[in-house]
């Protein structure tokens, strides 16, 4: 009991820390989820061991895309919208549900995840902007992006940034 | 390239770029795109200001880095020009016996004054490795340089920048002088040995807290930086550099820089760290491992890390090596610009080693393939006691009830100054709340270093950060064998401090008995350290997998360190026929007689068993 409510606290502080705070709403200043329907674009990015390909996406301010994101590695990895201040923010994050043992190397534990209370849980979804992917596993996201910025994907896995598991978005 | 070079190997190596290597200027080159001339010679380096002799391959301190390619075949004629045979030992590589390099192994032979030797042989993987002379008292005078081997699909990591950084002791001292000087009284130098012999009779008489508190004012006095300058004491290299010349690698903020770091000292253990950026581990002993962020690690004589780091800022970091005698320091900076340097933090406390690290605690305590286990329950931060350096994170796998308690003397320690906030044991029950520490936003970047190290494995990890463990080493390919072990080996490591002599199962090199294993054999090699010391062992030609509990990805290393009165093991697949050298990587006790024979037999042999 103590514990849950332990690591519950700790993640509303960092979340209310956080750029990806906003629980329940998935709007961000460089854009939103939004239905898979909306696309007219699948974009397939595949994840390896600490990578990405492509390296990166070329994308209009406005348009829906919707991501296929494939992981032929090893190693979990977690493909995330935002811009580089937002990957600092979210390596802290990530860092702890590892040390907590909310995610470990290869998998998502997601009893542990569970127990963790709402607002966690909204950091990764696709309604955020960020899915975690196990090892031989894929996943979708559809973003509708909102204005011209300097946007990446990334992993936030520790370690896994500073490999160079980043992409980089282009704005046509 | 996107490979940067110290200025002094640029311009050695400059003729590279056509394809063409003369790593010694002004001698003959070949045509072949991999063939090397590498001429042994002695010389003089400078260090801090300070000239001394030396010995060095291809005119440098360290020697030239060698940039190979995975597949590819290498040849190097090895030229002696001194007076004395002479020996290049290619440390980590896979290859034939002869080409080795270990003078009386494998039908090698050491090269004569005058002489020239050529090694031919095709890389058989990547990585960091390093090569030096395997000839008594040359690799401590300047003998070592780094390989670096670029995989043949190209590298995983998108690094920005890419530095070797070696470490290294150097003393103006002849290595004989120094050697003999160990012989006569083993405590010439070894201030750390001749402390837990006193400690204990001092804490007999004085009481705990005031041996605790002398030892620690000790340590202090030991820390003035003038104790460098003193000619007996090592001065600690990075790239040959010492603190003051402060060899400088360039980054520009944002970029992704790759260290290789090698551990080329001849007797030291250092304790490295970049304070303010952490270091992910890409790999160890020149393997790929699972990315691991952490903030130091223990570095051990003949191993490697290959880290990356991501230094954000426009300043100066200070990349920090401390031995864990505390008796000086290593130091090198990353900065955006030439001439900056950051701030040398202060030396952390020196360790006082527990009746643990004397083997006392060993009696039935459950070590079978774990490593130590450290662990964190109840109340008690056992890392702080000396589990720390083994494996944190197998805490479940403790058998409490065989450890036995008796031996230990609880009454002698001090629980109350123990720090429970440190991140010691990772893996209780899944959450740890003392590492909470680790997520908060931006920790002060000027810590309280603790005031007091227990035990070998406490490197006096400053509150909230992370130290590496060789249980978190876990390799990023599964285990080419999964068989299980046919035989174990046990393996003493031995040592009789009052006459400086150390040996390998009670029996000094020249009087061993060779351990023998069939080609393709599987065995489990079981470290019993007997020693108040920790011994780096060191197995040439093939690698052997550390039993961290990884499972299937145990890690690949040729360096194994086995802490004071600890027994870990590790498993090998004897691979590689041929008589290899396996022997403590600390020089002095490898030279006083911890080595043996580590004889794979030949492939015909097996075969012909196998049919019978």
């Amino acid at each position: 009991m103590f514990r849950s409510f332990a690591v519950a606290s700790a993640l509303a502080v960092l979340t209310a820390a956080s750029a990806f705070a906003a629980p329940g709403h998935g709007a961000k200043p460089y854009g939103q989820a939004a239905p898979a329907a909306q696309a007219k674009r699948t974009i397939t990015i595949t994840m390896k061991d600490s990578l990405y390909e492509p390296k990166s996406v070329t994308v209009k301010a406005g348009e829906v895309v919707r991501f296929v994101i494939v992981n032929k590695g090893e190693l979990l990895h977690e493909f995330a919208l935002g811009r580089p201040q937002d990957h600092v923010e979210h390596q802290k994050m990530m860092a702890m549900m590892m040390d907590h043992g909310m995610i470990t190397a290869t998998a998502i534990d997601h009893k542990k995840m569970k127990m963790d209370h709402g607002d966690g849980a909204h950091m990764h979804g696709p309604e955020s902007g960020s899915v975690l992917v196990e090892p031989g596993k894929r996943a979708e996201l559809t973003w509708k992006f909102a204005q011209t910025a300097t946007l990446q994907f990334a992993c936030t896995i520790p370690g896994h940034y500073e490999l160079g598991m980043v992409g980089e978005f282009r704005f046509q | 390239m996107d490979t940067i070079l110290n200025r002094r190997t640029a311009l050695k190596l400059a003729a590279g770029a056509a394809g063409i290597y003369a790593i010694y200027p002004g001698r003959r080159t070949f045509a072949a795109a991999s063939e090397y001339n590498l001429a042994v010679e002695k010389g003089r380096i400078t260090v801090d200001g300070i000239s001394s002799r030396a010995k060095m391959m291809g005119g440098s301190v360290p020697a030239p880095t060698l940039h190979w390619r995975e597949g590819e075949e290498v040849v190097i004629h090895a030229t002696n020009r001194m007076d004395e045979p002479t020996s290049i030992h290619w440390h980590g590589l896979l290859l034939v016996g002869v080409m080795d390099g270990a003078p009386g192994f494998n039908g090698y032979v050491a090269i004569q004054p005058g002489e020239t030797y050529t090694y031919r042989f095709r890389l058989r993987q990547s990585g960091t490795y390093w090569y030096h002379s395997h000839s008594a008292m040359q690799e401590q005078m300047g003998m070592y340089g780094a390989i670096v081997i670029a995989p043949k699909d190209g590298e995983k990591a998108a690094a920005d920048r890419d530095y070797v950084v070696v470490l290294s002791d150097h003393t103006r001292e002849d290595p004989r002088r120094v050697f003999a000087n160990l012989k006569a009284d083993p405590g010439y130098y070894n201030r750390g040995k001749r402390t837990l012999m006193d400690f204990f009779r001092d804490s007999k008489r004085d009481g705990l807290d005031a041996t605790l508190k002398d030892r620690q004012d000790w340590s202090e006095m030991r820390m003035d930086p003038t104790d460098l300058a003193d000619v007996t004491g090592y001065a600690f290299l990075v790239n040959g550099k010492g603190p003051e010349d402060n060899w400088t690698a360039l980054f520009k903020p944002g970029e992704r820089v790759r260290l290789r770091i090698i551990n080329a000292s001849a007797m030291s253990f250092f304790d490295v760290r970049i304070p303010g950026l952490p270091m992910t581990i890409m790999a160890a002993d020149g393997q790929e491992v699972q990315p691991v962020r952490v903030d130091e690690f223990r570095f051990g004589v003949g191993e490697t890390y290959d880290v990356m780091v991501m230094p954000r800022e426009d300043r100066a970091y200070t990349f920090f090596a401390e031995p864990i005698d505390r008796s000086g320091y290593a130091r090198a900076t990353l900065a955006p610009r030439e001439g900056m340097q950051g701030e040398i933090p202060k030396l952390r406390p020196r360790t006082i080693l527990t009746m643990e690290d004397m083997g006392m605690a060993h009696g039935g305590m459950d070590h079978s393939g774990h490593g130590a286990a450290a662990s964190g329950g109840g109340a008690m931060d056992h890392s702080r006691m000396g589990h720390g350096a083994a494996a944190p994170a197998d805490a479940g796998k403790m058998d409490h009830s065989k450890m036995d308690h008796s031996k230990m003397d609880h009454s002698k320690m001090d629980h109350s100054k123990m720090d429970h906030s440190k991140p010691g044991a990772a893996a209780m029950g899944g959450m740890d709340h003392s590492k909470m520490g680790h997520a908060m936003p931006a920790k002060p970047a000027t810590a309280t270093p603790p005031d007091r190290a227990v035990g070998w494995g406490d490197a006096g990890t400053l509150p909230g950060e992370k130290a590496l463990s060789y249980a978190d080493l876990r390799s990023a390919k599964k285990s080419a064998d999964l068989r299980a072990p046919t035989q174990e080996i046990e393996v003493r490591l031995n040592g009789i401090m009052e006459r400086y002599m150390w040996n390998i199962n009670g029996r000094p090199f020249g009087h061993d008995e060779a351990i023998r294993v069939r080609y393709g054999e599987r065995v489990r090699i079981k470290y019993v350290n007997t020693t108040m010391m920790a011994h780096p062992m060191h197995l040439h030609g093939m690698f052997v997998e550390l039993e961290n509990g990884q499972g299937e990805r145990m890690p690949r290393k040729h360096v194994t360190i086995v802490p004071p009165g600890k027994e870990i093991s590790v498993i090998l697949t004897a691979d590689e026929p041929g008589e290899w050298p396996f022997h403590c990587h600390l020089l002095y006790h490898m030279e006083a007689g911890m080595m043996t024979r580590f004889i794979v037999g030949p492939k015909d042999q097996a075969k012909a068993e196998g049919d019978k």
